[in-house]
């Protein structure tokens, strides 16, 4: 039985996610986020998916904490979250209704026996849909820009040239 | 409705959507927001792997799974490139102070 | 080979736009330099990759088979095509060193240029209707960018923003088209829609032919969205020759050609195109006979000409329709290029205020009366002969009205281009103005274009060639130049032609050099100052666009949180309604 241990990690990720909203200082919830990371990289695991979950841990619980613990560092935490423009028990009706709808939506959708045969992650990437391997590779581009801006210490006093 | 792994999952996935746009409904600061936006994209990349799973099609799901964890680092990366730029210009990162800010 | 060049032809201007634009524009020098070497590399290129043709892919690289191959493919369509953009394309370019000397910004100039060529050559050469798509878009983004490069002239900025608006139009056609095609075959290749058009079913085909007809009139500013061109002509002039004469504006014609195999079966499509044509190319002669501001009378005779075009690919006569865009990139590149070198010199685009130029701009004078006799379809200079094939083609497959409506538009090409020419280098000056003389730069490049004015008719075999061998859906007939002339010669076709234009010279000299300078009968001016009822409703769509997006600016507070809000509650009612519909 994969029930319990599905309900657990599930039931973990999503007190931290809560966690991670609520608290006030953003260091922690920077490791709140890392362990959202780690379960669901577990839970992606026993799903059979193996080198996505690598890919989450790597990159969601390694890489992505290590960015944001350095931003943090170079901006200096501010403490303090003020309270939010929009009114606690507005947003948790919005959230709850919509949510409701979308499970409702989906779970008729998910309630079919398996018909297809697999096909492995390697063959889909590099046969089917090599055009987003592209598209990756251009993100990784845009992201070595924006790791450029993150590092970059000068101040932007004037802007570039009259772009008005 | 009983409740078997795939409706555990299932209520996983949304429950955790939820949550993330709750808080990014509530959230001002703008290194937060981009942790929020983190945890929404693992809500759909386990949504992806799942309906890979459910559909029988492991693999696809895998891939465009694969697809939105490298969209969202990069989206992260910038994001964060945006918010340390924008706190060096303006000391702060709190956005609708931001917003009623004139550069 | 081929591969190598492509991969050239494309590759040398974007690597060299983006060299310019980091060079900085301290260094200007370096910047012209550099900005023609790139151009001309690439037009070296294209020009050995005329030695390739071949109808099979040249680049063929997976991308995997849920998108259909990435594929460049030198068939004679594209190649002819490249060649006309980098040529000309590189001409122009070395014509902006001398017309954008000591201008501020050359960076975002250049860059815009050399990556429109490279996206233009990128946009024939793909075989691939996704990328198509993605080379397509580039060529209107940099058009935006240059028509707008004044960008402290609220003009050229209103100007961009309704040529990005309308030939957005253009772009969603294609999309829809090219994604509706996808969903039948299941595969993004040209050469598959081409080869399995019959397999479609009726419905979908006849989506896909006027979805790419809207895309082809749009771009090439066609009626009923032929007034985004006229307002373009806030551009710096190289860019007016360039762009929106010689080549972005030709690739609505490309497109109805490169299809044309598909969706010739389709009912009431080839009518529609023909319909398309007479009307832009009649409408836009008549506004070319009350402008006065000489880069919006040759914008008006653009269109004109593209429409006749577009007429001829609605004929059937693809192999007509390419020969006279061959002619028309050279010698309105030439008329525009002069006509640069004119407004450079007297520092007005204001007809009325010239007159008389020509005895101290004999240079300009003689190269734009080359490429006014082209336009205006006097024998021997390259327009006559494409022109000539074009009727002839009108007058076998076409409806008789439309081509005697063609005809009559053939009149009013020589009376407005004889105004045109008349109005600016002839007659007693009617202003003194201070004359700049015309660099070297920019004499070089009209000294090109005003011998391909008077020569590349002679290629007609050349093309002729490389259409019929590597074109295997078009059915186009090998016809060697000679075989040409002399069917040209003895057609009645070009002997009504060449009455009317003769009358329409009798005209002019008879009564045209009064009429041009008086003010032209209210009727006409009105008629045509609002683009015969259209100027209104183009202006519609794009303030509709506009004031849409300032109204909705009331919403958009800055807010992030108030933002979000609003998306969930989106998704909420996108939700309901499902749910709501799925109850039903």
């Amino acid at each position: 039985m994969e029930r319990v241990e599905y309900g657990l990690l599930l039931a973990g990720a999503i007190i931290c996610a809560y966690r991670a909203i609520v608290s006030k200082r953003i260091l922690s919830s920077t490791i709140y986020l890392a362990c959202i990371s780690a379960l669901i990289s577990v839970v992606l695991f026993m799903l059979g998916a193996t080198q996505v979950a690598v890919m989450e841990l790597s990159v969601g619980a390694g890489l992505v904490t290590v960015l944001l613990v350095y931003a943090l560092s170079v901006v200096g935490e501010d403490a303090l979250d003020p309270s939010s423009v929009i009114s606690k028990p507005l947003a948790i009706a919005v959230v709850a209704v919509v949510t409701l709808l979308l499970g409702w939506m989906i779970y008729p959708a998910t309630q079919f026996e398996n018909l297809m045969g697999s096909v492995d992650l390697a063959s889909v990437l590099w046969q089917q849909r090599v055009l987003d391997v592209w598209i990756q590779i251009v993100l990784i581009f845009s992201g070595v820009m924006g790791v450029l801006g993150l590092l970059s210490e000068r101040t932007p006093g004037k802007a570039e040239g009259g772009h008005s | 409705m009983k409740l078997t792994e795939i409706n555990i999952i299932l209520i996983g996935i949304v429950s955790l959507l939820g949550v993330g746009f709750y808080g990014l409904l509530i959230t001002r600061n703008l290194i937060k927001v981009v942790m929020v936006l983190q945890i929404l994209v693992k809500a759909v990349v386990l949504a992806f792997v799942f309906s890979g799973k459910v559909s029988g099609n492991l693999g696809l799901g895998q891939s465009i799974a694969a697809t939105v964890i490298v969209a969202d680092t990069i989206v992260a990366v910038v994001g964060l490139a945006l918010a340390v730029q924008v706190r060096r210009r303006f000391g702060t990162l709190d956005a609708p102070e931001i917003s009623t800010l004139r550069g | 080979m081929a591969n190598i060049l492509i991969l050239l032809i494309i590759g040398f201007p974007w690597l060299g736009a983006l060299i310019v634009w980091l060079i900085g524009d301290a260094r200007p020098k370096t910047q012209h330099t550099l900005a023609v070497a790139f151009s001309l590399l690439s037009g070296i290129s294209s020009l050995i990759l005329l030695a390739f043709i071949n109808s099979q892919p040249a680049i063929d690289l997976s991308l995997g088979t849920s998108f259909g191959n990435l594929t460049f493919t030198p068939d004679g369509l594209a190649v002819s095509l490249t060649v006309i953009a980098t040529v000309v394309g590189s001409l122009a370019v070395l014509f902006s060193v001398d017309y954008m000397r000591g201008e501020a910004q050359l960076g975002r100039y250049y860059f815009m240029v050399l990556f429109f060529i490279g996206a233009m050559a990128g946009l024939v050469l793909s075989g691939n209707l996704l990328f198509t798509f993605f080379f397509w878009e580039i060529t209107a983004l940099c058009s935006y960018g240059l028509i707008s490069f004044y960008n402290d002239d609220p003009k050229a900025v209103a100007g961009g923003i309704k040529a990005l608006i309308i030939t957005q139009v253009g772009g969603v056609g294609l999309l829809a088209g090219a994604l509706i095609s996808y969903a039948n075959l299941g595969s993004f290749q040209i050469s598959e829609l081409l080869g399995r058009a019959d397999t479609i079913p009726t419905a979908a085909l006849s989506f896909i032919a006027f979805s790419f007809l809207i895309a082809a009139a749009a771009k090439s500013a066609q009626f009923p969205f032929h007034t985004w061109l006229p307002d373009a002509m806030e551009a710096p002039t190289p860019i007016s020759a360039l762009i929106h004469a010689a080549t972005m504006v030709n690739a609505g014609i490309y497109l109805l050609a490169r299809f044309y195999p598909a969706f010739e079966s389709v009912p009431g499509w080839k009518t529609a195109v023909i319909l398309v044509g007479v009307t832009s190319a009649l409408i836009t002669a008549f506004m070319a006979l009350t402008a006065t501001d000489l880069k919006r009378a040759l914008a008006y005779s653009t269109v004109s000409q593209l429409g006749y075009m577009v007429y001829a690919i609605g004929a059937g006569g693809v192999l007509a329709s390419q020969f006279h865009l061959f002619s028309h990139a050279v010698f309105k590149a030439l008329l525009f290029l002069t006509a640069g070198s004119v407004i450079h010199a007297v520092g007005t685009r204001d007809m009325r205020r010239m007159g008389g130029l020509g005895a101290k701009m004999p240079f300009a004078r003689n190269v734009f009366i080359i490429g006014a006799l082209a336009l205006a379809g006097i024998p021997i200079f390259n327009g006559f002969w494409s022109k000539e094939l074009i009727l002839e083609v009108g007058l076998e497959h076409s409806p008789m009205w439309a081509y005697a409506l063609m005809l009559l538009g053939a009149g009013l090409t020589a009376f407005y281009t004889f105004r045109m020419t008349w109005m600016v280098f002839f007659g007693t000056p009617r202003e003194t103005l201070h004359i700049h003389p015309i660099g070297l730069a920019m004499k070089i490049s009209l000294a090109v274009l005003s011998i391909g004015t008077f020569t590349t008719w002679l290629l007609f075999g050349g093309l002729n060639g490389i259409l019929s061998t590597s074109l295997p859906f078009h059915e186009i007939e090998a016809e060697s130049t000679l075989e040409m002339i002399k069917a040209v010669s003895f057609a009645p076709a070009t002997w009504f032609a060449l009455l009317v234009v003769t009358l329409g010279l009798g005209l002019f000299f008879a009564f045209g050099r009064k009429f041009a300078l008086s003010e032209s009968p209210a009727w006409l001016s009105t008629l045509t100052e609002s683009s015969f009822g259209f100027e209104p409703v183009n202006r519609f769509v794009v303030s509709l666009v506009s004031n849409g997006a300032e109204k909705l600016r009331a919403t958009q507070t800055g807010q992030l949180n108030w933002n979000i809000l609003a998306i969930v509650g989106a998704l909420l009612v996108v939700l309901a309604a499902l749910v709501w519909g799925g109850a039903l």
